[in-house]
């Protein structure tokens, strides 16, 4: 069993916000360390930004104050928010410390941490939450994640947090998801796809349990159909490739310099910041920043493909939504412990199944509990297009309806 | 053999936005160091950048200046290398997509005729921190000022149309002289608000290789761009002329010694796009705005001041080049004073007063309205050219008007006769034998008396008056 302390790398014990009203008021909300609160130390789960203590709130965190939300505190994370390793955020849930749960999912992280632990998980599209405060590794890839047992959890953060925001001018000139009026049973005729290709690597055991999912969503209202995607193996290569890039640009502001960690000696600038880089970095992000630095200085014709084939995958996944409402994939491979990775590889096995949206900028729903069998819960994730969150949700919360109904059969 | 130097200029220019690039912070890298800083510019953990409209407005006024053509779309890219005036390990430059293409300056070639230069591009950038080293005690140390991380920059790269030392200079001159019309930029090459970089290659004469270039940096004067280039081609014939190759490489002007000399490889990295600045997407509108505000150019304004008011080509020429110079001479012929001699009392007078005082107009208490006047009392013979000048030099120190200033400095011309005529006696009387000169034929000597004499009335003699009466007791 964990202890609060193995949880937490900063435990908020404010009584300020108690007291404060608000949608979220009395909802105890668990952020991560890569997340700017005012005060706290916010290292991104590594020795690089050893005792970095943010100076302001991340827009995220102000808009849950102000909607009464009352910040618990701020979880173990992977270093810099790559893959699960150490990640505490969904535990915090499980042991009772938090309601919700923010976690950045750059590949998948938010949603497969959820299945391990039963609870729902939801990727906002792309571009919707300002990422003013965020201490991110690879911007164009990496969105919000939200946790909770109870789906209307995640929908009154939603509803807290999306919208521009003028301290970040990336986010795209559009308007928002409306996400006031979520509710209502299934529309008629609703389609979800299956990608026959993503099937294709799993184990006969887990195509049956999925079956299962599957099946679920049919009695759920869902007419279901099989669906082409030739190039879904390439999601992963693309999102190696930019993600690795991304990752080397952001993590060279870590030099030892300003903030963070700085090796002891060093004879001149150049090797204090080998040493410091070296000292600083875990092994696991050392290999993906490697990784990155590789396609940057010695093969950067791969990175600019990767770039335009991110552009043909977009468009080809726009185009199966003209077929279909939501797309259902499982959230997760059976027997691959994401938090046990240790190499690069072996991270992106275990999100082969929820980076696709990650590349997409979709939104994309983890259901708990729809697909599980005695070696645990694959998870089934559904991905709508692009700002369509608030049918997402709404999807999301027949479905939970219909699964706590099964239940009670 | 004989051959012929091809070279392209790259250069950087500092805007002189109210901000930084991407922050609120003041754009003032004099300061206190480390005073102008935040978590954008510091590039803190969670910080995101926010491009200043102003320096937009500025680097699109300047490229247009240029004769560039804007893009409709420009995006930022990191520029990827690690040195500890980087606080995040790339700089931000518009590498892929720049702001502006294809521009051209006009100049005029050592043959006298009209040479146009040809602009590539023109992008945004932002300058780095300072590094200062220091020792404390015997430890050497490097410190870092953040003051000028992020500034903003503009770097024009020209096409390599340039052939001799000379289109070097003149091109920069000309670009300056465009810059700082459109108010964006102060240019000064002392001051490192304009940096040249030079791209130099020798090819034989009539061919049109483009040969293996070799940078050079650090000239720090207009005529330092014009002596590292022209030391740099003498440099590279002589390396040819022994078969030596030419090595893609950079090279330090070194101004004491008058030579370059080979500096270490700076590495050049990767210029990756940046996800997280906004794209700049060019309406029509806005750049129909900013055009709006684009100020007559230097050359267009010389045409019209010969055609308007008269003027000498070279006049028209010395009244365009600055500004405001060119402001203040046109309101100054709007108030009826002849435009060729206020032309004239600008160049030989105002113009070298402010750079000995090293002030621009607007810097004292000069107005157009008081030069006006100044000249117009002139004109009526109260004061004569000697008395204007000082009273000038008055009117830049001090807001009296320009009677005051006449009346009380006593500088009304002396055209008295009875006055001037004692004064010319007394000459007479004490240089005889200059008399005799005179009356031996030679002439010279009138002009010599005129100065003895000018002097005894404390430089307020009226000069006709004064000849005349010379003229009539030598007669
Ligand atoms: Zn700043």
């Amino acid at each position: 069993m964990r202890t609060t302390a193995d949880i937490f790398t900063y435990k908020n014990t404010s009584q300020q916000e108690r007291a404060k009203g608000g949608p979220l008021a009395g909802k105890r909300v668990v952020i991560q360390p890569n997340m700017c609160a005012r005060g706290w130390l916010t290292d991104a789960g590594s020795r690089a930004l050893e005792g970095f203590i943010a100076l302001e709130d991340a827009t995220v965190v102000a808009r849950l104050r102000e909607a009464g939300a009352q910040l618990a505190g701020s979880a173990r994370m992977g270093e810099l928010g790559f893959g699960l390793k150490g990640d505490t955020g969904a535990q915090a849930i499980a042991a009772g410390e938090a309601d919700i749960a923010l976690i950045t999912d750059t590949m998948g992280e938010a949603r497969v941490a959820a299945a391990a632990h039963g609870l729902f998980a939801f990727k906002a599209s792309f571009g919707v939450i300002s990422r003013f405060g965020l201490v991110g590794l690879v911007p164009s890839i990496e969105s919000w994640g939200v946790l909770a047992r109870d789906l209307e959890d995640i929908i009154a953060v939603m509803r807290a947090v999306t919208g521009k925001d003028e301290n970040d001018p990336s986010m795209p000139d559009e308007e928002p998801p409306d996400l006031s009026n979520i509710g209502g049973p299934l529309m008629k005729g609703q389609t979800a796809g299956v990608i026959k290709e993503c099937l294709g690597g799993l184990s006969v055991e887990e195509v049956r349990l999925f079956q299962t999912g599957l099946e679920r969503l049919e009695q759920a209202g869902f007419t279901m159909q099989e669906v082409s995607f030739q190039d879904f193996g390439l999601f992963r290569v693309v999102h190696n490739v930019i993600g690795s890039v991304e990752a080397s640009s952001s993590a060279g502001k870590y030099d030892g310099v300003r903030y963070g960690h700085r090796a002891s000696s060093a004879k001149h600038w150049n090797e204090m910041y080998l040493n410091t880089r070296g000292e600083s970095f875990g092994t696991l992000i050392k290999e993906y920043l490697f990784q990155g630095a590789y396609f940057q200085f010695e093969n950067y014709r791969a990175f600019e493909n990767a770039c335009r084939i991110r552009g043909r995958l977009v468009r080809d996944t726009a185009d199966l939504f003209k077929n279909v409402s939501v797309l259902a994939f499982p959230t997760r491979r059976l027997g691959l412990n994401a938090a046990a990775a240790t190499s690069a590889r072996e991270v992106y096995d275990a999100f082969s199944l929820t980076l696709p949206a990650n590349i997409t900028g979709q939104p994309a729903l983890h259901v708990p509990s729809f697909a599980r069998g005695p070696e645990g819960d694959m998870g089934m994730q559904l991905a709508a297009p692009r700002l369509a969150d608030a049918g997402l949700l709404e999807i999301g919360k027949v479905l939970a309806s219909a699964m706590s109904g099964a239940e009670r059969k | 053999m004989k051959y012929e130097a091809v070279i392209g200029l790259e250069i950087h220019v500092q805007l002189n936005a109210a901000t930084k690039l991407f922050c609120d912070c003041p754009n003032r890298p004099g300061d206190e160091p480390n005073r102008n800083t935040c978590p954008v510019c510091l590039w803190l953990p969670g910080a995101l950048p926010k491009l200043s409209r102003e320096a937009l407005e500025k680097a699109t006024l300047a490229c247009l200046a240029l004769n560039c053509t804007i893009q409709p779309e420009s995006a930022f890219d990191q520029k990827v290398y690690y040195y500890p005036d980087l606080p995040k390990g790339f700089q931000l430059s518009q590498h892929h997509k720049p702001l502006a293409r294809n521009g051209w300056i006009d100049i005029i070639g050592e043959d006298g005729k009209q040479k146009r230069l040809r602009i590539h591009h023109i992008h945004m950038e932002e300058d780095v921190a300072k590094l200062v080293h220091e020792m404390e005690g015997r430890t050497p140390v490097s410190l870092v000022d953040f003051n000028r991380a992020g500034t903003p920059l503009i770097e024009i790269v020209s096409e390599p149309d340039m052939r001799s030392p000379y289109d070097a200079m003149e091109y920069v001159k000309a670009l300056r002289t465009q810059l700082r019309y459109t108010g964006s930029a102060d240019c000064s090459m002392e001051q490192g608000t304009l940096r040249v970089d030079a791209n130099i290659s020798l090819r034989p004469f009539g061919t049109d290789e483009l040969n293996t270039k070799v940078e050079v940096k650090n000239m720090n004067s207009i005529r330092n761009v014009g002596d590292a280039i022209a030391y740099e081609i003498v440099r590279q014939g002589e390396c040819l002329d022994r078969d030596e190759p030419i090595v893609l490489h950079t090279r330090l002007w070194d101004p004491e010694k008058r030579v370059t000399m080979p500096m270490r490889g700076k590495f050049s990295g990767p210029c990756v796009p940046d996800p997280s600045v906004a794209r700049i997407v060019v309406t029509d509108d806005w750049l129909k705005d900013i055009r709006r505000r684009l100020p007559e150019m230097p050359g267009r304004k010389a045409e019209r001041f010969s055609k308007e008011y008269g003027l000498t080509p070279e006049e028209a020429s010395n009244m365009s080049q600055e500004r405001e110079i060119s402001e203040f001479f046109e309101e100054v012929a709007r108030q009826g004073i002849p435009p060729r001699k206020a032309a004239s009392w600008i160049t030989t007078h105002l113009v070298p007063a402010l750079r000995d005082r090293d002030v621009t107009i607007t810097e004292t208490p000069l107005t157009s309205g008081r030069f006006a006047r100044l000249l117009a009392i002139l004109e009526t013979g109260v004061i004569n050219a000697h008395a204007a000048k000082e009273v000038l030099l008055q009117l830049l120190a001090s807001d009296r008007s320009p009677d005051e200033i006449v009346e009380k400095g006593k500088y009304r011309q002396v055209s008295d006769n009875s006055e001037l005529e004692a004064i010319v006696d007394k000459i007479l009387a004490d240089h005889p034998s200059d008399v005799d000169d005179f009356r031996g034929g030679n002439a010279k000597v009138m002009g010599f008396l005129m100065g003895l004499a000018m002097k005894a009335s404390g430089g307020k003699a009226n000069p006709r008056l004064l000849k005349e009466i010379f003229t009539k007791k030598l007669g």
